[in-house]
């Protein structure tokens, strides 16, 4: 990213405003789009083109380990020290069915919170000036940069849809 | 039996010529400083246990005891299986003595009464006083003495010869009217020698030869081997008459709920049945023809058919055995309910049979006779000076007997007692006794039967106590007596080489002999005499029903205690907290009463009514029981001590307040039922401190019965529950040893663990038990045995009434048919419950930390470390013998010095851990490492004996190993009557096996069968 | 979430909601002041969070002895509340997971609170094995941990599995908790300034609320939503197998499972009724919490009271088809023994009372149904003190039958219970958005510039 281009923040009231700027934004080729919302819209999400979440495949490998360690982990401490009870086998292996469940949710649950955290890039404590606390509020916010010489086109398109509020940056924020 | 013995005599069982050992015995101080033996004492081996032989002295019938040690304290008592008397068994009362040998509130000292008070002294004050009392009371002494062996007899009469004064004997606990009968019928001042095993029809005209009387532990023994069906189907029968059932009566298949009093004219109705018969009357024939069927019948309330087949019975079903009134029924004419019961006898050929008037037991059988003399004299003020000594008499005679007053006008009121008891509560001086485990004695427990007493560790050091044969020797060495001794040792040593035989051998090695033993014979000893012949009455003497005092609608029965006897056990909290075995009451008393008789008056259970007599009244909650006519009412003695110890003191009431002061004619007895009483609600109630949840199986297949028709029919045997083999799991896998060293981790997962095994052999042992329902009767001396052996705490009344008991080992009594309103046959099952150590215990798999678990000798194991206390266990334990420390019960409730009696072999357990029968490991243990280490063999069918097998008096639990075929368990198991407590409902495959009580009656259809 | 579909929106609508910030607004004033209600029920459930302490410190000192717990009865209060309140707890998840899964807009409102109430409700339960054990020094025993012993803990024992069953759920369902309440922290953090905000700011990780974090923690809350379905279902299955595991008559079924299950579900239903009602009352929040939201769940409580009804029947109907006579006797003791009083009390409060949730007009009665989730929380503590105590006190060995009467430290630490439980519901209303702001907002109608378009653009 060249040093000279600009970022601009604009905060909208209303969502199909929101949904306008980003679709005339990607459709005028920008790349660098980010979009703030005070809840889950999956319009703007369609918008920016989402696709699958790789959050799945940290839950389903949590999930397996979580599995496994319970049998593995109940039948290993049976063996190490057998000793019968109630006339039942040493490793009985429904009774251990109970405590594998147990660990798979758990596993699982785990596994897909840190997922969640590395994809999101979560936690992250440092300020930063590109957002509104109105975001967590009623408006939505769509922050784009733009090279030098694009920075007109993209100040119009945003402007097309009077944002409530239109910041321009000079440096660009670390996004 | 036998096997035990050998084991015990390589444990060395030691005489007291080497007792300088009892000497050494680690006193306090050290064991608290913990300063190890600098000079090892000899025959004391810390951790191996030292065995010792005496002779209990909880009651005159005198058996043979083992005493175990450990590090100079006793803390077991057994029976000594050499022994005639005890024959190896001991009941619940002789197991509780050693609570009074650790009895906190025994005297610490001598004492003297100053203005009021009394006051510590020192042996030497406390000699001196009374010898100079004596003196000046110029040989006016009277001795009150309760029943001793020969020597100490012996010595009292030298001591009084010397010293000048009388002595009367006063037993509460006599058997003077059967004496007195036998002496009339036949000549001989004697008990006779009742052979009850080798009866086959007993019948016991209110004779509860079981709990309490001549012979408890020998009579029971005889019984259970009479009574129980034999592998030839043979069963002897037992008919209890009575118009309550005692102990003794639950036992019996048939009721006969006569009047008090009715007994003489039955005995003799039946008597004059068999005369007719061609028995021989003898010079009895006339009184005979008076009671002729008819009269006897209206006499006795008892139908003249009833009385027709018992006659028969007694004969055809013989020999014929029939005991008279015991110490529980002495009405004013006991005397002649006796001789009728004699006379029953020998017109049936029984004596010479089953009763024999050689080597009868010498049990206490003083009449009061003399001691309502004595009363008189005291009260005459002709007494200078009264010694007390082995007996009670404030407390054990009726309140208006007149003892007090007549004992507090005696110038000079000495005491011999060791602890405080109502008598001495009363005198100037006090010089405690030592306990009999710390003194000398002997006892002649029947003819030519000698035991020596000796003391089995040294004087308990909280307590200055000083035999009372020294302290009569120094006094009258004092008074210039000199009675031949110094020591009462030397007196007793005398004693025995006098009447020295030579056919022993010489006396020294005789004497040690003997010491070794517990037991010497002499000729002539339980030699069976030829039949004597009645003779001529030669006084008189009436068989009528007696007269009772009071027009109230109750008569009183009042019967020795099975837990307290006459109350001299009352301060036993292993007795107190043992069920009563008749009522299952723990601690405090109760009057027992029929409900219909309850519900006429509007009283329910747990009513506190007023019980009053002409004599006077007490108040006490009633329980009730099918067991007693509808016009009586019972009250056990042993309750009430005004001042007898924490535990027993206001506890209760006592029956004495509520008796005349009336002797029977001829023999002199006390007369315990005496009186009629009102029974009046007070309107209060109070729950019951009783274990028991229901007396009713609900038709569950828990004591099951078998009639003895049924018996050798397979099918039959085959639809009740729990029969077949003892199924081992997993093809024998829960139950296979692992090799000692193999207990070291790496060395798991031992091969096939995985398949519920140990190992793959099938080797090493499987412990399992049978107990014979036909044999036990209930008496709970295992229960107080395994208490004793296990260190079972107690947890007192209030803790008993929130359900909270602690007892390893239960006796469940249920009904089956008791029936108070008509002679019928009588069926009441005992079942003693304790862990059933099952294959498929429910208790282990969910323990969530593996303290229970399997031990690969089939055993239950708890292990109390590991316990956290989730209670999980015991919730589903279907037999519920698993019992919990909700508090620190062993810290709370057991001062110093009673926690010397705990077994060291044996976990003390603490707050919020379960626990229950271990199978007595700790003795498995031993037996087995004694095996390996003397003689490197493994231990043999026999050796190992849990304390409640090696207590039962009535022979009925086996311990073994079940997997050889040829031990006695296997033996035993392999009976058509064996069954196993709810197998066959939720095949939890238990450990122990019982076999079916034998009726004669058909059985109930349902669980009982 | 991300998952919002056309069907939802407008879900939520009323005169006074008019914008998204409304929200904001009605939320975040909770948090600001607390009124004089909140701090008088505060004191009160300080007060009980003392006893509560106080009788467990006695127990400890004195030994278990102190409660009336006896042979055959060797569990009871204690063991009783422990099942009571995890199964209060069970509902939360169910509104907030499984009532999420299947798109129930209702649940937006009330969701927040109901994990906050599973949440503090496991927390409690958790405490009451401890509480119950005779040696609570040890209890760490159950755990799996290295030890130079070489022992485990027993893994064949529903006890052990309780301990992976509860552990498991607390922590699943306290991190569902958290990550459903980070956004509206962050809109917290927005609205508020000084320590406040410094604190919300650290806890809120620094959420902004945009597109790649909305995206992701969608796709996670579903997933974690999908894990905690079976977990909830699994905790009080579960917790009943430690009855059903046994072989005591009256606890040995098949059907204990879906039984407790159910039972668990409909107690919590009506915990969540009576707490809302409160909040609604002390926090103003009649806007979005509507008659709408009571008559769902009263509807709730209909069905998995009458699936509890049926279970009892079935119960009993089997004991006397099963012809065995100890199963028999044990069931009609339950109606007529000792305890038949709180076998009534049971079947009144659970199977009779609900049986007026039939009509509407009580269904949008807030304070009738207030009024009956109180009926309910009662009688289903009975249920379970029901199956705890009358089937231990008549077994197998007749003999052996006994009484159990609960003592003041049982009373004192069950009834205690109850304030600590308040005592955290009510800091977490003073210091987290007790309604769920951003799911609020999905079912607002979304604010359009060009009213005549719709939003599909």
């Amino acid at each position: 990213m060249s040093a000279d281009s600009k970022g601009f923040l604009a905060s909208f009231d209303y969502l199909d405003s929101t949904v306008d700027a980003i679709e005339n934004l990607r459709k005028a080729g920008f790349k660098e789009i980010k979009a703030y919302a005070p809840y889950p819209e999956h319009h703007i999400e369609a918008a920016l083109g989402y696709g699958q979440s790789p959050v799945r495949v940290f839950t389903l490998v949590g999930g397996l380990t979580g599995a496994a360690t319970g049998f593995a982990f109940t039948t290993w401490t049976s063996m190490d020290w057998p000793l019968v009870v109630g006339g039942k086998p040493i490793v009985s292996i429904p009774a251990y069915v109970v405590i594998a469940f147990e660990m798979t949710v758990l596993f699982g649950a785990l596994a897909t919170v840190i997922g969640l955290f590395i994809l999101s890039r979560l936690p992250d404590l440092k300020p930063s000036v590109v957002y509104d606390p109105e975001f967590s509020s009623g408006r939505y916010g769509v922050y784009v940069e733009a090279a030098a010489e694009r920075a007109d086109e993209a100040r119009r398109i945003l402007d097309a849809e009077d944002p409530a509020e239109l910041r321009e940056g000079e440096e660009v924020a670390d996004v | 039996m036998t096997d035990g013995i050998k084991r015990r005599d390589f444990l060395k069982v030691v005489g007291a010529g080497s007792a300088g050992a009892t000497l050494t015995g680690c006193s306090t101080e050290q064991v608290e400083r913990l300063i190890p033996y600098v000079v090892p004492p000899e025959d004391i081996t810390p951790g191996v246990a030292t065995w010792y032989t005496t002779v209990c002295d909880g009651c005159s019938a005198q058996c043979g005891m083992w005493v175990r040690t450990r590090e100079g304290r006793v803390v077991k008592l057994e029976g000594n299986p050499e022994h005639p008397v005890s024959g190896g068994a001991l009941c619940s009362r002789g197991h509780a003595s050693l609570q009074h040998l650790y009895n906190p509130d025994r005297y610490t000292g001598p004492m003297i009464r100053e203005d009021g008070e009394l006051r510590p002294a020192t042996w030497e004050e406390a000699e001196d006083l009374l010898a100079q009392e004596i003196q000046s009371a110029g040989g006016n002494v009277l001795f009150i003495g309760g029943h001793m062996g020969p020597s100490m007899n012996r010595l009292v009469s030298d001591f009084l010869g010397a010293v000048g004064g009388n002595r009367v004997q006063y037993e509460a606990i006599s058997d003077a009217p059967l004496r007195a009968a036998a002496q009339m019928a036949f000549g001989h001042d004697v008990l006779p020698r009742y052979d009850i095993e080798h009866a086959g029809f007993l019948m016991s005209f209110g004779d509860d030869f079981i709990e309490s009387g001549a012979s408890p532990v020998a009579y029971q023994r005889q019984y259970a081997r009479m009574a129980s069906a034999d592998d030839h189907g043979a069963k002897g029968k037992f008919v209890f008459v009575g118009p309550r059932l005692s102990l003794t009566g639950q036992n019996a298949d048939e009721w006969i709920p006569i009047r008090p009093g009715g007994e003489a004219a039955l005995a003799l109705g039946m008597a004059n049945v068999i005369a007719a018969g061609g028995g021989n009357a003898g010079p009895y024939a006339s009184v005979l023809a008076a009671y002729d069927v008819g009269t006897a019948a209206q006499m006795s309330g008892v139908s003249e058919s009833t009385i027709r087949d018992l006659a028969d019975r007694f004969v055809s079903e013989g020999p014929g055995l029939a005991l008279g009134p015991g110490v529980g029924g002495h009405h004013r004419n006991a005397t002649g309910a006796h001789l009728a019961a004699l006379i029953l006898n020998a017109v049936a050929g029984s004596v010479g049979r089953t009763v024999h008037l050689e080597g009868g037991p010498r049990s206490a059988s003083a009449p009061y006779a003399d001691m309502e003399a004595a009363i008189g004299a005291m009260a005459d003020e002709q007494v200078g000076v009264v010694m007390v000594h082995g007996t009670n008499p404030a407390y054990s005679l009726p309140t208006v007997s007149g003892f007090n007053d007549a004992f507090t006008s005696v110038g000079f009121k000495v005491s011999f007692s060791s602890a405080p008891d109502e008598t001495s509560a009363m005198a100037d001086l006090i010089l405690p006794d030592r306990h009999f485990l710390e003194s000398w004695g002997d006892s002649m427990p029947m003819d030519g039967v000698m035991a020596l007493r000796q003391p089995v560790m040294q004087a308990v050091p909280y307590f200055d106590s000083k035999q009372a044969g020294d302290v009569l020797l120094s006094v009258a060495a004092r008074n210039g007596a000199n009675l031949g001794a110094a020591t009462f040792y030397d007196f007793l040593r005398a004693q025995h080489q006098a009447s020295h035989e030579p056919a022993m051998g010489d006396f020294e090695s005789a004497w040690r002999r003997t010491l070794k033993t517990g037991v010497a014979m002499h000729a002539g000893a339980m030699e069976t005499g030829a039949a004597a012949a009645l003779r001529p009455l030669d006084s008189a003497i009436t068989f009528d029903a007696p007269s009772f005092d009071g027009d109230g609608d109750f008569v009183l029965l009042v019967h020795p205690s099975p837990r307290f006897g006459a109350g001299e056990l009352s301060n036993s909290p292993w007795m107190l907290e043992l069920p009563d075995p008749v009522s299952k009451i723990t601690w405090h008393s109760w009057l027992e009463m029929h409900p219909h008789a309850a519900e006429a008056r509007g009283i329910r259970e747990g009513d506190i009514v007023t019980v009053a007599s002409d004599q006077g009244s007490v108040d006490v909650p009633v329980w009730l029981y099918p067991g007693i006519r509808e016009d009586a009412v019972a009250l056990a003695m042993g309750g009430g001590h005004t001042d007898f110890g924490r535990w027993a003191t206001g506890n209760g009431v006592n029956a004495m307040d509520l008796l005349p002061a009336v002797t029977e004619q001829p023999s002199g007895a006390m007369v315990t039922v005496a009186t009629t009483v009102t029974v009046s609600p007070t309107g209060e109630r109070r729950r019951l401190a009783t274990p028991e949840g229901s007396d009713d199986q609900h038709d569950r297949p828990i004591a099951p019965a078998v009639a003895l028709a049924d018996l050798g029919h397979e099918d039959e045997s085959h639809e009740e529950g729990g029969h077949g083999e003892l199924q081992e799991l997993q093809g024998g896998g829960g139950f296979l040893p692992v090799p000692a060293e193999g207990g070291a981790p790496e060395a798991f997962p031992l091969e096939g663990a995985r398949y519920g095994e140990y190992a793959t052999a099938h080797e090493g042992p499987r412990w399992a038990m049978a107990i014979d329902l036909d044999k036990c009767t209930g008496c709970s001396a295992c229960v107080t045995a395994c208490q004793a052996e296990n260190n079972v705490p107690w947890v007192g009344e209030e803790q008993v009434l929130m359900g909270r008991e602690m007892h390893w080992m239960r006796i469940e009594r249920y009904y089956e048919h008791v029936d108070a309103t008509e002679a019928s046959h009588l069926d009441v099952r005992f079942l003693p419950m304790l862990c059933q150590h099952c294959g498929n215990a429910p208790c282990e798999p969910v323990c969530p930390v593996f303290a229970t678990y399997h031990t690969p000798e089939g055993v239950n194991a708890q292990v109390y470390n590991r316990c956290v206390g989730t209670r999980y266990c015991a919730n589903n334990c279907p037999y519920k013998v698993r019992v919990f420390n909700w508090y620190r019960y062993t810290d709370e409730n057991v001062p110093e010095p009673m926690n010397w009696q705990w077994n060291p072999d044996v976990t003390v357990r603490t707050n919020g851990v379960m626990e229950k029968c271990s199978f007595c490991m700790q003795r498995i243990r031993e037996a087995e490492n004694q095996a390996a280490l003397e003689e490197g063999r493994p231990v043999r069918d026999g050796e190992i004996v849990p304390a409640c097998e090696q207590s039962c008096p009535a022979e009925a639990i086996v311990f073994g190993n079940v997997r050889d075929p040829e031990s006695r368990v296997s033996q035993v198991v392999a009976n058509e009557r064996t069954y196993r407590v709810l197998d066959e409902l939720i095949n939890t495959q238990p450990a122990v096996n019982y076999l079916k009580k034998v009726t004669f009656h058909e059985v109930q259809s349902g669980g009982h069968e | 979430m991300a998952t919002s579909t056309a069907t939802e929106r407008g879900a939520l609508t009323h005169p006074d909601v008019e914008q998204l910030s409304d929200v904001n607004r009605d939320v975040l004033k909770i948090l600001s002041k607390p009124g004089k209600g909140w701090w008088i029920l505060f004191l009160i459930a300080s007060a009980g969070v003392g006893m509560f302490l106080g009788s467990w410190a006695w127990q400890v000192y004195r030994g278990i002895g102190v409660s009336g717990l006896n042979a055959p009865v060797g569990w009871g209060v204690y063991i009783t509340t422990f099942v009571f309140w995890v199964g209060i707890a069970h509902s939360g998840t169910l509104i907030s997971a499984i009532l999420f899964l299947f798109r129930a807009p209702w649940r937006q409102s009330i969701y927040r609170a109901a994990e906050a109430m599973t949440v503090f409700a496991v927390m409690t339960a958790g405490l009451f094995p401890l509480i119950h054990v005779g040696r609570l020094w040890h209890a760490y025993w159950l755990i799996p941990y290295p030890n130079s012993r070489f022992l485990w803990p027993n893994f064949k024992s529903p006890l052990v599995w309780d301990v992976f069953a509860v552990t498991t759920y607390f922590t699943v369902s306290a991190v569902f908790f958290y990550l459903g309440t980070v956004p509206d922290i962050a809109a917290a953090r927005d609205g508020s300034k000084g320590l406040r905000k410094k604190l919300y700011s650290v806890i809120s990780l620094g959420w902004r609320g945009t597109d790649r974090q909305w995206h992701h923690f969608g796709k996670a809350y579903i997933f974690l939503a999908a894990l905690a379905t079976p977990l909830v279902l699994s905790v009080h299955s579960v917790v009943s197998w430690d009855f059903a595991m046994a072989i005591v008559p009256g606890w040995h079924a098949t059907i204990f499972a879906p039984y407790f299950v159910a039972g668990a579900i409909f107690s919590g239903v009506a915990m969540v009724i009576t707490l809302t009602v409160v909040m609604r009352k002390v926090f103003g929040l009649e806007a979005y919490l509507t008659t709408k939201h009571y008559d769902a769940m009263a509807k709730l409580c209909l069905l998995t009271s009458l699936i509890v009804l049926y279970a009892y029947l079935s119960e009993f109907f089997m004991a006397w088809y099963s012809g065995e006579e100890i199963e028999r006797t044990a069931f009609w003791n339950r109606l007529f023994g000792d305890y038949w009083w709180a076998t009534w009390i049971m079947l009144t409060c659970n199977g009779l009372v609900p049986i007026m949730l039939w009509f509407k007009r009580i269904r949008h009665s807030i304070p009738a149904l207030f009024v009956i989730s109180i009926f309910i929380n009662i009688g289903m503590w009975f249920e379970r003190y029901v199956i705890v105590v009358t089937s231990l006190h008549h077994e197998f060995e007749p003999w052996a039958w006994g009484i159990y009467r609960p003592s003041l430290t049982e009373m004192g630490i069950m009834v205690g219970s109850f304030a600590w439980f308040g005592f955290w519901f009510l800091l977490f209303t003073r210091l987290l958005p007790p309604v769920a702001i951003a799911e609020l907002k999905e079912v607002l109608p979304p604010p359009m510039r060009k009213r005549t378009k719709e939003a599909h653009s």
